[in-house]
This record gives C-alpha cells, structure tokens and sequence, in this order.
C-alpha cells in the first residue's frame, strides 16, 4: 500500500496548494457571510471583492473561542446560537468543547460536516501508518467529546477493525486489549501511560500487549512523552494537534519529526506572537491561526488557536509537501511569567518523562504567597521504591527542574493514588495566582 | 485527474436525478442525499491546480 492516503493532494507544490485554498477560503468566506450569524455580523464592511489576493486574507479579522462562546449563550437556535450555519434539521451530531478553559462550545455537525472531518482524520491515521490490518482499540468513554470519535470512523473508513473500549475501567481495558489482540491504539498520552502502568501492576509487561503503534490526541506530546511511550510498549508512537472547533488539522508522519497540516483541507497561519500580524520565519515561534476550509455546519474563519508552534520546512523526508509544525511550544495561556522568567509547563513535563522513569503522575501548582510566586511540585513515585528511595527521586527532580526552568521549586512526594489520573485532557499544570 | 472530476460529475447527476426521482421515498432520498455528501467530500479532494 503506498504511502499517502490521497497523493494527489499531499504532494502538490506549494503555490498549487497555496491557489487551491486561496480558492476555498474565499468559498468559505461567502457561504460564512451567508449563513451564519456571527460571520454576518463579524464580516460587516468586508466583501468578497476586497479579498483579492492571499495575503488579503489577513484583513479578515480573527475568531476568538470567547466569541464563540459569546455567539451562543441565550443565541437561537440552541444551543449553537449564532455559529450555525446550516439549517438546524440538518445537524445531525452534538459535539462539545471541553469546558478546560471556560463554558463548553457546541458544536453541530451535520452528515456532510462529520464525513469532511472523518476524512480529514483519515490523513491523520494513514499518515501515523494505520492500516486495514489494524485492529484499533479505543479506550475512551465514547461520550459529548469529539475526542477519538474522529479516530473510531476514520479508522474505520481506512479499513481498520475497531473495537470501541467504552465503559471499561483500566484493567477492563488491559484485558479487553489482551483478549482480542489489539495492536493499535488511540488516546491521550497520559492515558497512554496510564494503561501501561495498569498493565504493570496486574504483572503484565505493557511491551507483550502486542500494540504496534498508538497516535496520540487531546494533550500535548513532548519528544520525551513520545519516546517514553515508545519505550514502555514497544510501539511507535505519533501526534497530531487539533480542537473541536477547529478538527484535528496536522499530524505526524513516519518520519516523527513534526506535525504536517492536512491540506488543502485547513489552511494554517503562523503569526508573530506581538502583533499577530507577520507570517513568522521557519524555525520561529507563532501562534496558529486556522480555517477549517470545507465545514459548513459550523464555519470557523481565523479561528486563533492560542497555540505557539515553531515554523517547520516544507520539504520532508516523507515526501509531503504540506506546511509543517515542528514543535508545539504550548498554549499562549500556559506560558507565564513566575518570578520574571517565562515558564512553560512543557519543559517540567520535557525532563520528567525523559529523565524520571520512577515518577509516575505529577502535578505542578504555581501559588502567590504575598508577593512571592512559589512552585510545588507533586509527584507519585513507582510504589515499590523505599520511601527513601522516593525522597532522593523527588530531590533529584527539584535540582532538575531548577536546571531546566531557572526556577526553584518545592517538591512533595505524595503517596500512590493521591494524584488525579485523566483519561481526556490532562491538568497537570495549576496556576492559583488569578490574574498575575 | 481530469477523467477522475468528469466521473465525479457524473455521478453527480446520477444522484440529483435519483433524487428527483425518489418521489416521497424517503430511503431513496436519503441514500442518494448521502451519495451527494460523498460528492462533496470527492470534489474537495481533487481540486483542479490551475
């Protein structure tokens, strides 16, 4: 089978690609203007005509996720408010946000939608190197999130077996994953991990499951995740980035060296942290803006992701021609300033999945204590080690953390199972300090 | 990719007609409903690049 869900696409040169979205986001803009109340409202003053070249696109204002929000509280039709932008007989699937940062987003999908996005997510899964001999165990709870619904009919659409492992708890899974011989797997790399530590402690080595390789959704996946991961199974392991508002648009190849945007199907921006306003170099940091080019029950135009990535090549090893991602840095909101050093949460999880094999759940918190920010660091040790064992484990990570972060920190071993375990998003990072 | 659009087109046709032609049907109407949203999908994926 070859390489590439649709080499058409994925292998068009970049001024190809370039027209063909040009093409697709001015579609888009008219049937947004259109159809749905907010874009009316928000594109006021802009008309197709003004919009005559691709850099014209940037006059094009962002959508903000707190407008979203705005757009349906007490909005008809409920509960999608303004976003709607088909009839609402055609919706024919509630999805929602998360609610991590605020009031959950709903999102309608009508058939058409969900097949645009499933196929998208096929390009996702391909990419990760799913195939029809794949037979895909989904460990998540099947419920109101998109999360790995996407991954369920895309899996299925590319050919794969897939066994839905709702309902189950964690040993449930382990041995539902040993029973039918699963050997790929879908989920958030804390839940990843989690399983394997299950694993371990009903005396099964994760590695003798028989995965071959998982892709990872809903968090972020540092390099030393990645391989933490790979290592514990025996698998290969690959990301993808994406939200519900958005769909997932950018993935890994087998190459594992960044994350390729699914085009033409999304049309990326990276912008200059300062002014949102320059497209950044390769090798910088900007913040992602996308458009999800074809989704009509739910048009979203410059959608602002908050997220920073550093600018990747264009040209892989893998032959795709796509736009690239090479690192997912975090959230804008995640990357604070404690004690005037800029923090991100990201490197804390860098060094412990890379260099702490013993912790096996952690947790930051970041506090004001009059005027002093303080971080403490909990962790919960692999339960067999001594408590003094434990205590050195803990005292190494402080000494690494100040290493890597220039910050000090307190680090408290707490006892097993004292820390929260996700099987969605993970909130390991808690910044108490309100606005700081 | 040429022949692939004009087969596109084609089956396009097709399903507008069968739908036309479903009367009140409606597992006609649906199944080709749902030929035309695979059109749209189809139409997507194979854009012209001139």
């Amino acid at each position: 089978m070859n390489e590439f869900w649709n080499k058409y696409t994925e292998t068009l040169p970049r001024e190809k690609l370039d027209a063909i979205e040009f093409s697709y986001f001015k579609t888009l803009f008219s049937y947004g203007k259109s159809n749905s109340n907010l874009y009316k409202e928000k594109l006021k003053g802009i008309e197709l005509e003004d919009i005559k070249t691709f850099d014209d696109i940037k006059k094009v204002p962002f959508t903000y996720k707190e407008e979203l929000r705005k757009w349906q509280e007490n909005v008809e039709p409920f509960p999608y408010g303004g976003l709607l932008g088909i009839d609402i007989q055609e919706v024919s699937s509630f999805r929602q946000t998360s609610g991590t940062t605020g009031r959950p987003v709903y999102v309608p999908e009508s058939y058409e939608s969900w097949q645009w996005r499933i196929e998208s997510w096929c390009h996702i899964l391909w990419m990760a190197g799913f195939r029809p001999w794949h037979r895909v165990f989904l460990p998540f709870g099947y419920n109101v999130y998109v999360a790995f619904w996407e991954a369920h009919y895309a899996a299925e659409k590319i050919g794969c077996e897939v066994v839905p492992g709702g309902a189950l708890d964690t040993k449930g899974r382990v041995n539902k994953i040993i029973e039918l011989k699963a050997n790929a797997l879908a989920g958030t790399p804390t839940y990843l991990l989690n399983i394997a530590q299950e694993a371990v402690s009903m005396g099964i080595d994760p590695k003798s499951l028989g995965i071959e390789r998982a892709i990872g959704a809903g968090e972020p996946l540092p390099e030393a995740t990645l391989k933490r991961i790979e290592k514990t199974y025996g698998c290969k392991m690959y990301d993808h980035i994406g939200s519900t508002e958005t769909c997932g648009f950018a993935s890994m190849c087998k190459e594992q060296k960044g994350l390729h945007i699914i085009e033409p199907f999304f049309l990326l921006e990276m912008l200059d942290r300062e002014t949102l306003s320059k497209e950044v170099e390769v090798g910088e940091q900007g913040v992602i803006v996308i458009t999800p080019l074809g989704r009509r029950s739910f048009p979203v135009i410059r959608f602002n992701t908050n997220d920073v990535a550093i600018k990747g090549p264009d040209a892989c090893g893998c032959g795709r021609t796509s736009k690239k991602l090479m690192e997912i840095v975090g959230r804008v909101d995640d990357i604070s300033k404690i004690r005037g050093v800029l923090f991100s949460p990201k490197t804390v999880e860098q060094f412990i999945r890379a260099d702490f094999p013993e912790i096996v759940e952690y947790e930051l918190v970041v506090a004001r204590e009059d005027i002093m920010d303080n971080i403490l660091l909990r962790i919960e040790v692999d339960p067999s080690l001594s408590k003094e064992a434990a205590e050195q484990v803990g005292k190494r990570a402080g000494e690494e953390h100040k290493i890597k972060t220039n910050l000090s920190c307190k680090v408290k071993v707490e006892p097993p199972g004292t820390l929260p375990r996700y099987d969605l998003k993970a909130k390991r990072y808690k910044d108490m300090r309100g606005g700081h | 990719m040429d022949e692939i659009r004009n087969e596109i087109m084609k089956i396009e046709e097709s399903a507008e007609k069968l739908k036309s032609l479903a009367g009140d049907n409606n597992a006609i109407k649906k199944n080709a409903s749902i030929i035309l949203t695979f059109i749209y999908i189809l139409k997507f994926i194979t854009p012209a690049a001139d």
